[in-house]
């Protein structure tokens, strides 16, 4: 079936079968390998993407359901210019990324907490990260991360 | 020393690119490819069996199945491992498998779907034999050899009465006179500790991609390897071809801690690349990864250690049994870690320990970080703390005691000269934390 | 604490090399294979030290068995110490070189002259001065090519069979002490850990935010190994071999980690920099179970030690 969508403010159309997954459309049919596989279990949230606005594992979403939604990836943070989104900037600054693997999805669950409270306590940055797992980090300077962005966008006025 | 870039703060080279998705790891590659075919591995159904017979002709009715590999395609091949070469690359008819997660086959398809499908459809006889699921039952008299070719000469037996059988790795430590140190003592404690199989669980799992270069005869291999060179020479090794034959090439990796030390995709991949001179791909889930790649090896540790009055250690024994799996990877240098850690960084004049790596069905055990030394850890802090609330001694206070100063020796007989700071981390943690002072320098 | 580097004898060893490429590039081609630990990153610093030029001029050439050569594993806590060494040792070899060849284009003696931010310069002549680069091509010219190699290869020694001693069994040794703060839930058997101060010897730490991350990431990895993971193999067959089933530590069930950096710098390593990659995850497991029998009495010593098993000691208790 033919379905119809936006990921990161681009409109896409696409041929897909019933049985793909978000994730496989987005990896392979659209390019973008920013989102990745841990487990394909939705257990470890490494292919977290915005889908409609909310954090989802995209290998639980298959492919038809996709179909008039709006999705945004790590990929479509990046502004206009090719700048780093101040939550990018500041994992970079945080020294959050060890392997990286997990921390496209890390991102995308920040993205969203950021949007619902911009200056969010420690321990709620926790809460919403627990369903991305790291094996790096420790997840402490993720959260510092996180916890940074918000401090940077308050103090910017940027609430994209 | 005065320095501008080092010690300061700097951005991760590799960081901007994992941030903005632009990292490239294995699973990242594949959309370079246009024609990629798709591997399956099939596995044991059981953890130690003879295979009698197997029948691939229903896998190769599945359309997209491109070909369907045993050992029987490949005579010349030899056994791998990171130390000790002893496991097969695929277990060929009337050879044993040993774990479940030992390979009889390689599907090849088009598709993933039909790689799976003809995987699943492939006919076995296998004869089953017992189980040696524990390290204990694999040193009784009576048990099944595991490696039906291994030979040891075990030199010190802990228990006259053991079966030598099914012992990888024997390995001992005599450093001063453990009986006269145990005479010395005031307090003897002696307590057992036991430690289990843990994952590494990298989030990024084996994968990998491989292409054939028909010119150049070159076979050439994306997936991750935390050594290189030595996953080069150990694939050209098993498949009798020269060394420049084989070329790796290192994605960005999703994160090892031991795992992706041993051979995983990389002698699968690179024989079918070869002989269907086509890039093909092998992708792992985490179930297949968990079950067919290295654990953390369980230890069960006995420690015999002999104290003053004063909290002076006079003498430590440690007996340890450790359970390497099917296969030896990394275990023979993982119990000799784990024994030249067996009293931590505590000053003992008299030492003597005797460390047993011993093979079972379980999933092999190789490399994660601490290499034996974290079990280890486990159980000589146990230990330290139980003998300080016996003395009654501020447990922070009975390792400042104990703890090595320049000039100390190791269990292996090493005398410690530069960097000797361990008195140093437990004033500067305890301080940190806020623990009462005590009484630092006793 | 933590011997690192293979030791025993093993002839272990790391080589390296800093070429300069394009204009403003300089590679460094090495096989350490960074897991997420960061060794790019210091080979970079340690090169950007040893030639007094920014690290963005650093490029790292991608492990190729092919185009680099061999850097051992990116394990036993030695890449920072043998990479780092080669690096070092390269790096040094290359300002070296061009030390030699400029002085030749300059005609001057090597103490009058100077480099900074990829130029060479004369004290005596200040029309004397051209870039790296500017040397590079100038050289290749003459089919003199400029670059640097370092091997580290240090030395230990086989310990004796029977008795297992030896003049030097490790490369070096490492040591960390951790305090742990635990909360117990007598009813669920639950542990919280709440806090973890860190005191790491690092001899000199290259990159202070990457050896805090290592302890960072140990701890988590020490917490699971002492709570929660347990990869349960029954008859040879593992019942859990999923995320679900088999738990790690989520961003809820870890400390937070106060580190502080133990810098003597009194080793031989780079900078007198140790490894501190395994060191960093060693200490927690076992703080953590003390921590435990001192708040509830219970001296487990069977990993790991879930809430059933909390529960079952208490209530036996």
């Amino acid at each position: 079936m033919k379905i119809t969508f936006t990921i990161n403010n681009e409109e896409r159309s696409l041929e897909v079968s019933s049985h793909q997954r978000l994730l496989d459309i987005i990896r392979k049919d659209l390019g973008l390998t920013a989102a990745k596989e841990g487990c394909g279990k939705g257990e470890c949230g490494a292919c977290t993407v915005l889908f409609n606005g909310e954090p989802v594992a995209s290998c639980l979403v298959l492919a038809p359901q996709a179909d008039g939604a709006e999705i945004l990836t790590v990929e479509g943070l990046l502004s206009r210019e090719g700048e780093l989104h101040p939550l990018q900037q500041a994992f970079l600054d945080a020294g959050a990324v060890q392997c990286g693997f997990c921390i496209p999805g890390s991102i995308m669950t920040g993205y969203r907490l950021l949007q619902d409270n911009p200056e969010p306590e420690r321990e709620e940055v926790c809460q919403a990260l627990a369903g991305n797992i790291c094996r790096c980090t420790g997840y402490q300077k993720i959260v510092d991360a996180i916890q940074l962005a918000a401090r940077r966008m308050q103090a910017g006025g940027d609430s994209s | 020393m005065s320095t501008k870039y080092v010690g300061e703060k700097v951005t991760k080279v590799d960081a901007c690119k994992k941030v903005t998705g632009e990292a490239k790891y294995t699973e990242d590659l594949v959309n370079d490819f246009s024609d990629l075919l798709h591997i399956r591995v099939l596995r044991t159904p059981h953890p130690h069996a003879y295979l009698r017979e197997i029948n691939l002709e229903p896998a190769r009715e599945v359309a997209g199945v491109v070909e369907v590999f045993t050992a029987a395609d490949f005579p010349e091949l030899k056994e791998f491992g990171l130390i000790i070469k002893d496991q097969p690359v695929l277990v060929g008819i009337d050879q044993k498998m040993r774990y479940l997660g030992d390979a009889l086959a390689l599907v090849v398809a088009e598709t993933d779907a039909a790689a799976l499908q003809g995987r699943d459809r492939i006919e076995l006889e296998i004869e089953e034999l017992e189980v040696v699921d524990n390290p204990l039952r694999s040193m009784e008299q009576g048990c099944i050899q595991i490696h039906e070719d291994h030979e040891i000469e075990v030199t010190h037996y802990l228990d006259p009465e053991m079966c030598c059988d099914n012992i990888l790795s024997d390995n001992y430590l005599d450093k001063g006179d453990v009986e006269k140190g145990f005479a010395e003592a005031d307090l003897i404690v002696e307590r057992e500790y036991q430690t289990q199989f843990v994952e590494q669980l990298p989030l990024q799992v084996e994968k990998g991609i491989a292409d054939y270069d028909e010119e150049s005869g070159e076979i050439i291999i994306w997936a991750a390897s935390q050594w290189l060179h030595d996953t080069q020479a150990d694939i050209a090794q098993a498949m009798g071809i020269s060394k420049d034959k084989i070329r790796i090439k290192q994605p960005v990796i999703g994160g090892a801690f031991g795992k992706k030390e041993d051979i995983s995709v990389h002698i699968h991949l690179a024989l079918a690349a070869r002989e269907l001179k086509r890039p093909v791909q092998l992708i792992y889930n985490r179930e297949e990864s968990m079950i067919a790649q290295s654990k953390r090896h369980p230890q069960i540790i006995r420690h015999k250690t002999g104290v003053s009055s004063e909290g002076k250690l006079t003498a430590w024994q440690t007996k340890m049994i450790m359970d390497t799996g099917a296969y030896a990877s990394s275990g023979p240098a993982v119990v000799r870690n784990a024994m030249f850690h067996c009293t931590g960084p505590y000053q003992v004049p008299n030492v003597r320990a005797a460390c047993y790596a011993v093979y079972t069905n379980n999933t092999y055990c190789g490399a994660m970080r601490g290499f034996g030394a974290t079990q280890m850890a486990f159980a000589y802090d146990s230990q330290m703390d139980v003998i300080a609330r016996e003395l009654e001694i501020d447990p922070a206070d009975f390792r400042m005691r104990n703890a090595y100063q320049p000039g100390s020796t190791t269990p292996g007989g090493e005398k410690l000269e530069l960097g000797v700071n361990v008195r140093e981390t437990i004033a500067r943690a305890r301080r940190l934390s806020g623990w009462q002072e005590g009484d630092n320098n006793a | 604490m933590f011997g690192f580097g293979y030791g025993e004898g093993f002839p272990d060893h790391s080589i390296a090399s800093v070429e300069p490429a394009g204009e403003g590039r300089i590679l460094i081609r090495t096989s350490a294979a960074d897991v997420g630990q960061g060794v790019q990153t210091v080979a970079v610093q340690i090169a950007s030290e040893v030639l007094k030029l920014d690290p963005e001029h650093f490029e790292i050439v991608e492990g190729d068995t092919h185009t680099t050569q061999n850097a051992g594993s990116s394990s036993a806590t030695r890449q920072t110490y043998f990479t780092g060494h080669a690096v070092k040792e390269a790096a040094e070899d290359l300002l070296g070189n061009i030390y030699h060849y400029a002085s030749q284009e300059f005609t001057t003696n090597h103490p009058e002259m100077g480099t900074r931010d990829g130029r060479i310069f004369s004290h005596v002549n200040s029309d004397d001065e051209m870039t790296i680069w500017e040397l590079k091509d100038r050289l290749a010219n003459r089919g003199i090519e400029l670059k640097g190699r370092g091997t580290f290869f240090p030395r230990t020694y086989k310990p004796d069979p029977e008795t297992g001693q030896s003049e030097k069994v490790y490369v070096g040794y490492s040591y960390h002490t951790q305090v742990v703060e635990v909360v117990v839930d007598t009813v669920t058997g639950q542990v919280t850990v709440e806090k973890a101060y860190s005191a790491i010897d690092a001899g000199k730490a290259i990159n202070p935010a990457g050896v805090e991350g290592q302890v960072e990431g140990g701890t988590a990895q020490g917490l699971g190994m002492a709570l929660m993971e347990e990869q349960i193999i029954e008859e040879g067959r593992t019942l859990n071999p999923d995320m679900s089933r088999y738990l790690v530590p989520t961003a809820v069930d870890v400390p937070e980690v106060e580190t502080v950096i133990v810098e003597n710098e009194d080793t031989d390593g780079p900078f007198g920099a140790k490894g501190i990659g395994e060191p960093a995850m060693i200490a927690t497991a076992p703080a953590i179970i003390n921590a435990i029998y001192d708040a509830i009495g219970v001296r487990f010593y069977q990993l790991p030690v879930t809430p059933e098993k909390i529960k079952a000691a208490l209530e036996q208790n």
